[in-house]
């Protein structure tokens, strides 16, 4: 660049080479950095959730209290939930998003490359005011992660570390919106040209869609947070039935996030198994649009299904939220059979993250499955707050999410860092893995059927014993299931195969770019006329597929 | 109406229809409100892309025109050196620590919240001294941006920037050169 | 239908399929509103169980079926409008059929008979229960360490009212298959009609702070002559022990 001659102050010249180095990553404004500083961030708090996750299966594997006392163990589920819910699952995807979405849809960089480097440190920020509430006097909140009122309230839980989580958490969601407007502008103005919306792929659709959720959901959030805020720091009196305020007022703005919450957890890993499956399965994706329409169809459901978690209450009206919440079971039926469709009469190869996508598919059709168990008020009344509850979303969160994550990890690893992960050591976490999991959890179904209510140290009924020591063994396995990923990433990250720009003959823009890609993505982009740019960029020369150059609206073969 | 205003404007006609329903099924007024302020949101800004997309015409703009466009480059200007890398430098932002300083400020005020009216005012000060430094920052970026688009003329060996050709000679060998 | 020529490994599967099935059930309902719930529990395991079997059978068998053999390239489909229509309207049928069978149960399990039998106010307080029965004086008062117990006749219609002292609870006895909420400044009616004598476990399963495990109670069912003297005895301590109830 000739700068010889400007009038202004000489800028930085090397600013887009590779330096690494801690002030690099400080200052950075380079979407692929913050999504891996997102990445890394919100793996360290599963890491710290999961060791919580163990104290607790720990303290219920017997009767009794032994590993801990009953305030410390209430303390320990609420972190665990709180860093799980808020500070791992909605994060990992945006960091995913944040390194790929440019990628895919062909752009330099997001939107708003400042705002998104602020995002993440008011995510960090926020995180750490969470965990400091680890060491302030009272210890953390102790209220479960829902903090239901008047229970989180100054009355009946004095704590600072009720102040910390609420506005710890605060600053997390004001992160959220930041985060989602950048990217949801990104999706919609910076697309290449030739990359229509439905062009696009289906994981920067996930994205697009859980990102959208959060700019409608964290809102009410900080509403509720303001107003406990507000409540046990200032004098209000919104949650107390003795000066007019109400309970249950809570529980509408909390769920009115809450719900949606689930599938801004799950949506990007949607988009994850939509990407990995048609890769592996050498076909393109079954049904493309009904996959898009899906996204929406459930997102949209997803606002109107709140009232589903207040069943117990007797305060809701019951058929509207039952028949919104069975609904949402077609959209995720299409998305099921969709990828069964894609698979049929393909190509396919199982490397591990093909087998997380088989490992996700099952699991969440168990979780989804009893979903609509949940759907139904009666049962409802029956299963509610008991570890069938516990099961059925952790077959849902843990099930779905953990396994799209390592999909995720496992396909685009080799674009982050150009080696390879190791096979041999996927297939030992992904057998672990799929084991741990559901011994874990498929049990807590039986003792959820059989009255073990969730959220208790310590339990009388001697029965619950057995099917309470199986769950605990399983977290172990699933403990070191997750070790082995860890160390399966640091034999990679030093002597992995190096994995050229495409392993696995993918079929969006980010296989067209080096592994890792430069500082400004592309050195070259192809034309785009399809879902699937890489693919037709690899076929250029095959007069199989030439139409799909020269003819940008030729009709899709659709059977 | 583009692809964009079209999903939002479903979502909004979802929102209302819900919200509707939802109050003459329960008459719950808390529901309500939040399903048609989900109507509103969404609907508020489907309407604002196609207003806009009104304002600027067709939508058939190359990325070069719109990453200037999004950087403040005038699109008149000829077209610059037709390599991403050029293209792509000449708009990124250069690394900063002012978002850290202003995350950190914004967090510091909040955690006032909690501890006392000294630390507001502090988070308050470093927030305000990150953002002037943040805007410092862009506006020099931005003027240097311009002067460097306007300074360097079109390299006519490389091609123009938005190819005109629709399609790229798929019987081409050479990678490189239908690649822009 | 040929069970000899079955393979003995078909066998255990199916042996298999049938343990997990039935450990998957509810536990037996004590009472008349429970007995909907169990069938309707039980209707909805059955059509899962063939849902999640038919569809992870398709996962299983395409990825057997399926699997890379050569370097060539399937057929690049991009999708079948008449499957995708199917299999849209499959699940919203059944969704459809589930909540007919949702809402018949729910009327069965909330519905409120003019008269009720025996009227009992519970109240829900950190960290135990307060049984009072109304027109009469007596009353049960439990702490964490005492457990409750709330002493009901058989096969009479149980009016509950249940209402908070202090935070958010949730009144469950598992062999009834049904909770409520008790929350602060609302009153929760429901009806429960027991069928069966016995002892019964119940908890508060609605997290309500520091010794939400220890909120235990139980619920014994008698008949109705014992019933009657435990009521009479119940009413003497309660009015001379407990003023003010």
């Amino acid at each position: 660049m000739a700068t010889t001659e400007l009038p202004l102050p000489a800028l930085p010249e090397a600013h887009h080479e590779e330096r690494g180095g801690i002030v690099d990553y400080l200052t950075t404004v380079d979407h692929k950095k913050i999504g891996i500083l997102y990445i890394f961030t919100s793996f360290g708090i599963f890491l710290a959730g999961g060791v919580l996750a163990l104290l607790v299966r720990m303290e219920l594997a017997e009767p009794g209290l032994q590993v801990m006392g009953e305030n410390t163990y209430n303390q320990v589920f609420t972190m665990h939930g709180t860093l799980m819910i808020f500070l791992f699952a909605a994060q990992v995807s945006t960091g995913l998003g944040n390194y790929l979405v440019p990628l895919q849809i062909g752009a330099a960089d997001v939107a708003f490359p400042r705002a998104n480097a602020m995002s993440y440190w008011l995510y960090l920020f926020g995180a750490l005011i969470v965990l400091s509430s680890f060491f302030v006097a009272g210890g953390p909140a102790a209220v479960a992660w829902t903090a239901y009122a008047p229970l989180s309230t100054r009355e009946f839980f004095q704590g600072t570390g009720m102040d910390l989580w609420i506005i710890g958490l605060a600053v997390v969601g004001v992160a959220g919106i930041l985060g989602a407007v950048n990217l949801v502008t990104t999706i919609f103005r910076m697309r290449m040209p030739g990359m229509t919306m439905f062009r696009t792929p289906l994981f920067t659709w996930g994205v697009l869609v859980n990102q959208l959720l959060i700019l409608f959901a964290f809102p009410p959030l900080t509403v509720v947070f303001a107003l406990l805020f507000l409540e046990r720091n200032f004098g209000a009196h919104f949650f107390d039935p003795t000066t007019g305020g109400s309970p249950i007022l809570y529980q509408h703005i909390f769920w009115f996030f809450g719900h949606p919450e689930v599938y801004i957890i799950i949506l990007p890993i949607f988009g994850i198994i939509s990407e990995v499956v048609p890769v592996f399965s050498r076909k393109p994706l079954f049904g493309y649009r009904a996959m898009v329409f899906a996204f929406f169809a459930i997102a949209a459901l997803s606002f109107g299904v709140w009232a589903h978690h207040m069943f117990a209450t007797g305060l809701v009206y019951l058929p509207y939220f039952s028949i919104m919440s069975l609904l949402i079971a077609v959209p995720t039926g299409i998305k099921v059979f969709n990828w069964v469709g894609t698979m049929w009469r393909g190509s396919i190869t199982l490397p591990t993250a093909m087998l997380m996508c088989l490992g996700f598919i099952v699991v969440f059709l168990i979780g989804g499955i009893t979903g609509i168990f949940l759907a139904s008020p009666p049962i409802d009344f029956a299963v509610n707050d008991t570890y069938y509850v516990v099961a059925h979303f952790h077959y849902i969160m843990v099930g779905g999410l953990l396994y799209g994550m390592f999909a995720g990890f496992y396909f685009w690893f080799p674009k982050f860092t150009g080696k390879l992960l190791s096979e041999r050591l996927g297939r030992w976490h992904f057998v672990t893995f799929f084991l741990g999991f559901n011994i874990t959890f498929f049990f807590q179904f039986l003792v959820g059927l059989d009255g073990m209510p969730r959220r208790i140290a310590d339990y009388e009924i001697p029965r619950w014993t057995t099917a309470n020591q199986i769950s605990t063994a399983g977290a172990f396995l699933t403990g070191v299931s997750v070790l082995i990923f860890i160390w399966n990433f640091f034999v990679s990250i030093r002597r992995g195969t190096p994995a050229g720009d495409d392993p696995w003959e993918g079929n969006s823009l980010e296989w067209v770019t080096t592994s890792p890609p430069p500082h400004h993505n592309f050195h070259h982009l192809p034309e785009v006329h399809s879902e699937r740019p890489a693919f037709d960029w690899r076929h250029r020369d095959d007069p199989a597929f030439a139409s799909s150059h020269t003819d940008p609206e030729r009709n899709l073969d659709r059977g | 109406m583009t692809d964009e205003a079209g999903i939002l404007l479903r979502v909004s006609i979802f929102g209302f229809v819900a919200g509707i329903v939802y109050w003459f099924l329960s008459y719950e007024w808390l529901g309500t409100v939040a399903l048609l302020l989900l109507g509103a949101g969404p609907g508020f800004a489907g309407l604002i892309l196609i207003q806009e997309q009104r304002h600027r015409g067709g939508t058939g703009e190359s990325r070069a025109v719109a990453m200037r466009r999004l950087a403040g480059i005038p699109p008149a200007d000829p077209p610059g050196p037709s390599d991403l890398e050029a293209e792509d430098l000449g708009v990124l932002p250069l690394p900063t620590i002012w978002p850290l300083a202003a995350a950190l400020g914004f967090t510091i005020l909040f955690t006032g919240l909690i501890y006392g009216l000294w630390l507001v005012i502090l988070g308050l000060g470093l927030l305000g001294y990150a953002a002037w430094g943040w805007l410092a920052a862009v506006n020099r970026e931005n003027r240097y941006g311009r002067l460097e688009a306007g300074t360097e003329p079109p390299s006519p060996a490389a091609g123009p920037v938005g190819d005109p050709r629709p399609h790229p000679d798929t019987a081409n060998p050479d990678p490189e050169s239908s690649a822009r | 239908m040929q069970p000899r020529r079955r393979a003995p490994a078909a066998r255990w599967l199916a042996v298999a399929v049938a343990v997990l099935l039935a450990s998957g059930c509810v536990p037996q309902s004590v009472t008349q509103q429970g007995q909907a719930i169990q069938n309707l529990y039980n209707l909805f395991l059955y059509i899962a169980a063939v849902v999640f079997v038919v569809v992870s059978g398709l996962v299983i068998w395409s990825v057997i079926r399926y699997r890379r053999r050569d370097d060539e390239l399937p057929k690049q489909t991009h999708g079948n409008n008449r499957l995708e229509l199917l299999w849209t309207l499959i699940p919203t049928v059944i969704v459809l059929v589930l909540f007919v069978l949702t809402l018949q149960a729910q009327n069965k399990v909330l519905d409120q008979s003019s008269q009720a039998d025996v009227r009992v106010t519970v109240t829900a307080f950190q960290w135990s229960w307060r049984f009072t029965y109304e027109g009469t004086g007596a009353e049960v008062l439990g702490t964490p360490d005492r457990i409750p117990e709330m002493v009901v006749p058989v096969g009479q219609t149980i009016r509950v009212k249940l209402i908070s002292a202090d935070v958010v609870h949730s009144f469950y006895v598992p062999q009834t298959l049904f909770k409520r909420q008790a929350i602060p400044g609302t009153d929760n009616e429901f009806d429960l009609t027991f069928d069966k004598v016995g002892l019964y476990h119940g908890q508060c399963t609605q997290f309500c702070g520091l010794q939400h495990p220890d909120m235990v109670f139980r619920v014994r069912v008698v008949d109705e002559g014992a019933y009657q003297s435990w009521l009479a005895a119940a009413t003497r301590r309660g009015s001379a022990g407990q003023p003010g109830t």
